[in-house]
């Protein structure tokens, strides 16, 4: 299933996303990843644990991420695993913003053309 | 504990994900729920993070496995060369498993009925089974536990009594059969030295009771044999885990340290492991068995101690019993003054601890839900058929393709199943709330630890064959009848719509039937209950308050600084304002307490046959009668002037008096037991002293100063709520010793209604499963004629167009259900009958063949049987006969 195109990748699910921009910064495991996502968007979006270990296992297969070596931590719960972004990962991250980014500006363009009183 | 109970619940329901995806993650997602759990402040937020991982949780087990299934099938279409033909029974049930899941979510709403009503059946069941389970299968928590025996002493064929002392001791040398014997007797202890006296479960042991038991210490050590020995006891104590946590706030410097009980210092030699159990339940502290505070606990007559053994490899039960009914008659032969009439009795522990009487209980529960999961198949293989007629079609059109009929079979199976499997998972879901309320319920009554009952691997197979056997009961009908579908079937449209009807009616009838069977059963409890509510207890325990406290023997050494005690104490009673009576008694009623004791008669022959008569022997202070008004039917209740040097008296009871002295008046004649003879003073009412339900006892009333003992209760007559008066007495008893603890505080209205509680709780549980089978008979009931009256609109149209009035149309529909309703009720009370045989132990003050009970039964059943008939009959009268000839 891994592809090593980033392009076959896309258009990615929102909660794939998420999860790519919340490790843009590091390591981390499945609850911590939940918060940061519920911090970004004040609440409005909610990760049930269900929800957010299917979308990592799926991102592990497809090698978007991966396991952080295990070390030494002040907070070792046991049962905690931290899953950091691959190469691949955020070069598909990059791919989908950019995407994004030109979807928005195409709708933007779109919604002034139809804007009531300037057609 | 609510949080421990959801935490336990979710880790249950990530078994629903594809194991693969379980294993790689469970933890991560447990710990992912207990911190979202965690950070939820109040309430309402948490109630809000329940309800989210609730809907996360049913959105992600699905996706989950059509992941699976998705790539899955993506593999076997890269490898399989041909991927379309099953070739092995796993692809056969592969493909039926498939199909099986798409045509019930074709019908999701057949399949979410089915799924409830099965749900409902399996949880009631395994919920009841982890009672069952944890009282009367699970191994008890000792090593090697088939060969732990009970050995208790019998007298003249009674059995369950307590062991002599120095008959133990004869045991141990003399037996072949046990690896090790050893000594108990749980008993309260006080506790004194610190703030304020208290009172501790205490058990005083032998060191091989430690080794029976396999106690293991956290810290320090167990007891040596030297220690224990009451020739060269040592004061050494050894403290529970609990204790240690709750008392002394895990400290370990209590090893080695004093502490006072019972009077004697006693030095902290070892903390037991957590959840040490000591055959009754947990203790506190264990004291070496020399140490027993009863002045004449250890000697030879004396039934001071309780036995445990374990059996040499190999050893059994009976060649145990054998080993040792042979000593106890070398004893009988060396010791005739003491061991005339006495054995020992060798039982496997869990016998000795779980009665007959719970063992019929929670045998009647079990039996009583699995008679709703019947009833509950039932209504399943009915609705199936209903099904299976709409399906006619559809098979018919599989069988002309080729599908073999056994195939057929297989697959409708497969969806039973299937169906079943869905229900016992939902099932085991609401067994968890339902074990927890009714461990709460019965905890209390249980002979076990009620903390260890659980839903364990043993109780999850359970409910795993239950389901699997559900399954096939109700799919066994639809299946068979779907095997016989023929090809010509599919030109008829409507072929089969009745061809299920006699398999339906069969199946109502046994629905109705054994509704009816539970309905008599748990009228049977109800009126034994309301029989057992209005027994007389003999005496008027309303506003009279009970309290118990035991004297350290080290203290009150000689008989008259105990009976100084008592006198001050009862004056210091009485002077509390509002008090009006008090007294001292040994043991009061309905407490649990008392003993009883083999007895003779002057000039009559003593009876030692085995099952002779013994008399329940009460020590009582003056006034205990008058105290708790029950009347004196003949000369006097016992004086202040009846002393020790006096001469020894006894007030009886009516039915001794009747039937010791046989008509002729007792005053004056002499009864011996124990230590001497007494003479007969009075004669007092009967009351009921264990249980209200007992047959009454041969009683006995002896002056406390003439037979002083250090265990006591109070009985005090109060102006009013007994329990207000519970610091003032505990105040009085503290003027006379600031140093005595007294515990056990109850009004005797709780005693008299805790009397009833284990017959009440049965009573109410057998109730309730039988208003449940009730409704479900009746949705039965209701489904059955409502479909055959659909099936049948064509007809009854015609009835109406041809001139059938509304009443008539009514008349019939409700006749047909009536009929069956009768052959139901016949058959339900006569499996009524053997059931009420079955369980004539737990009845009280009514028959086995009950007409009144029966009757009511009868009642409540046809009338509800009947308004299930009436609502689809009046459906069909309003048959427009226009549109039901307009259906062809």
């Amino acid at each position: 299933m891994a592809h090593d195109d980033p392009r076959a990748h896309l258009p990615l699910t929102p909660i794939v996303l998420h999860i790519l921009i919340a490790l843009g910064d590091g390591e981390r495991h499945g609850y911590a990843i939940a918060q940061e996502i519920e911090m970004e968007f004040y609440g409005a979006i909610r990760v049930g644990p269900g929800t957010m270990y299917g979308s990592i296992q799926r991102m592990l297969g497809a090698k978007l991420i991966e396991e952080a070596h295990p070390r030494k931590r002040d907070d070792a719960d046991a049962r905690r695993r931290y899953y950091r972004a691959t190469a691949l990962g955020n070069k598909v991250k990059q791919l989908e913003l950019e995407r994004l980014e030109t979807l928005l500006r195409y709708a933007n363009v779109r919604r002034a053309a139809h804007r009531p009183g300037i057609a | 504990m609510i949080r421990a109970l959801l935490f336990r619940t979710y880790r249950l329901s990530l078994r629903l994900y594809p194991p693969a995806f379980r294993e790689r993650f469970g933890d991560e997602m447990v710990d992912f729920a207990e911190s979202r759990m965690r950070d939820a402040r109040g309430t309402a937020a948490s109630m809000l993070a329940v309800c989210r991982i609730a809907v996360d949780l049913s959105a992600s087990v699905p996706r989950e496995w059509r992941n699976l299934f998705r790539e899955r099938r993506a593999a076997r279409l890269l490898s399989a060369a041909n991927p379309f033909a099953p070739r092995s029974d796993m692809d056969i049930l592969r493909q039926d498993l498939r199909f099986a899941l798409r045509s019930l979510a074709r019908r999701p709403a057949f399949a979410i009925v089915a799924a409830l009503t099965l749900a409902l059946g399996t949880g009631a069941n395994t919920a009841i089974f982890s009672l069952v389970n944890g009282v009367l299968i699970r191994p008890l928590p000792y090593p090697d536990p088939s060969r732990v025996m009970m050995v208790s002493g019998t007298q003249n064929g009674h059995g369950a009594q307590g062991v002599v002392y120095a008959d133990y001791v004869d045991w141990v040398q003399q037996n072949r059969s046990f690896a090790e014997l050893g000594v108990f007797r749980p008993q309260s202890v006080n506790i004194t030295g610190s703030d304020h006296p208290d009172r501790v479960i205490g058990s005083f042991v032998s060191a091989s009771f430690l080794r029976v038991i396999g106690a293991k210490m956290t810290l320090g050590r167990g007891f040596t044999d030297r220690e224990t020995d009451p020739r060269t006891k040592a004061p050494v104590a050894i403290v529970s885990y609990e204790a240690w946590q709750s008392r002394f706030g895990a400290d370990s410097s209590l090893l080695g340290r004093t502490l006072v009980l019972n009077g004697t210092p006693f030095t902290v030699v070892g903390i037991t492991v957590p959840n040490t159990p000591a055959v009754y339940g947990s203790v506190d502290v264990m004291l070496p068995v020399g140490y027993y505070p009863n002045a004449h606990g250890l000697d030879r007559g004396t039934r001071g101690v309780l036995v445990v053994g374990r059996l040499k490899p190999g050893v059994t039960v009976a060649a145990a019993q054998h080993d040792l009914s042979a000593i106890e008659d070398r004893l009988a032969a060396l010791y005739p003054t003491t061991n005339k009439g006495t054995g020992a009795e060798v039982q496997p522990l869990r016998d000795a601890l779980v009665g007959p009487s719970d063992r019929t209980q929670l045998l009647i529960l079990l039996a009583a839900v699995g008679v709703v999961l019947l009833i509950a198949c039932a209504n399943v293989a009915n609705l199936q058929l209903a099904r299976g007629s709409s399906r006619a079609r559809e098979l018919s059109v599989r069988a002309a393709l080729g599908a073999g009929r056994a195939r057929i079979a297989r697959q409708s199976l497969t969806e039973s199943v299937v169906l079943s499997l869905v229900g016992g998972a939902l099932g085991v879901a609401l067994a968890v709330p339902l074990l927890h309320w009714l461990v709460s319920l019965v905890g209390p009554q249980l002979p076990i630890d009620a903390s260890t009952i659980q839903l364990d691997t043993r109780v999850l197979a359970f409910a795993l064959a239950v389901s699997i056997a559900t399954g096939l009961l109700f799919g066994l009908p639809a299946a068979f009848k779907a095997s016989r579908v023929s090809i010509g079937d599919m030109l008829r449209v409507r072929a089969g719509a009745n061809s299920h009807a006699r398999t339906r009616n069969i199946l109502l009838v046994v629905q109705l039937a054994l509704s009816m069977t539970l309905l008599a059963s748990a009228g049977l409890l109800v009126r034994s209950l309301i029989a057992l509510q209005r027994v007389d207890p003999g005496f008027d325990g309303d506003d009279v308050l009970t309290a118990q406290f035991r004297l350290p023997a080290s203290k009150y050494d000689s008989p008259d600084k105990i009976t100084a005690m008592f006198d001050q104490t009862i004056a210091a009673i009485r002077s509390v304002p509002g008090v009006q009576a008090a007294a001292l008694v040994r043991a009061s009623p309905l407490s649990g307490n008392g003993e009883q004791y083999p007895f003779s008669i002057d000039g009559q022959a003593a009876d030692t046959s085995a099952g002779a008569p013994s008399m329940l022997i009460n020590s009582v202070t003056p006034q205990y009668f008058a105290t708790m008004r029950i009347p004196i039917l003949a000369g006097r209740d016992v004086a202040p002037s009846d002393r020790a040097g006096a001469l020894p008296v006894i007030v009886i009871n009516e039915l001794a008096a009747k039937q010791l002295w046989h008509g002729e008046s007792p005053i004056g004649k002499r009864v011996q037991f124990g230590e001497g003879w007494w003479t007969v003073i009075g004669v007092a009412a009967d009351t009921r002293h264990f249980t209200l339900g007992e047959k009454p006892l041969l009683q006995g009333y002896v002056p406390h100063a003439q037979r002083p003992q250090v265990f006591t209760s109070v009985v005090v007559r109060t102006n009013g709520d007994p329990l207000r008066y519970v610091n003032a007495v505990r105040q009085a008893i503290w003027s006379v010793d600031r140093d005595q603890p007294v515990w056990r505080f109850r009004s005797m209205e709780q005693d008299m209604s805790a009397a009833v509680t284990a017959p009440k709780t049965l009573m109410w549980l057998a109730s309730l499963f039988a208003f449940v089978a009730l409704a479900v008979a009746a949705v039965g009931v209701y489904g059955v004629l409502s479909y055959t009256i659909s099936q049948r609109t064509h007809e009854i149209g015609v009835r109406i167009a041809l001139g059938a009035d509304a009443r008539r149309v009514r008349a019939m529909v409700v006749g047909e259900g009536a009929r069956l309703i009768a052959i139901s009720l016949a058959l339900g009370a006569g499996v009524a009958f053997a059931a009420a045989r079955l369980m004539r132990s737990q009845l009280f003050g009514v028959g086995t063949t009950d007409a009144v009970t029966l009757l009511a039964a009868v009642a409540v059943l046809s009338g509800v049987a009947l308004l299930a008939c009436y609502l689809p009959a009046r459906r069909a009268s309003r048959v427009d006969p226009m549109v039901a000839l307009r259906m062809e």
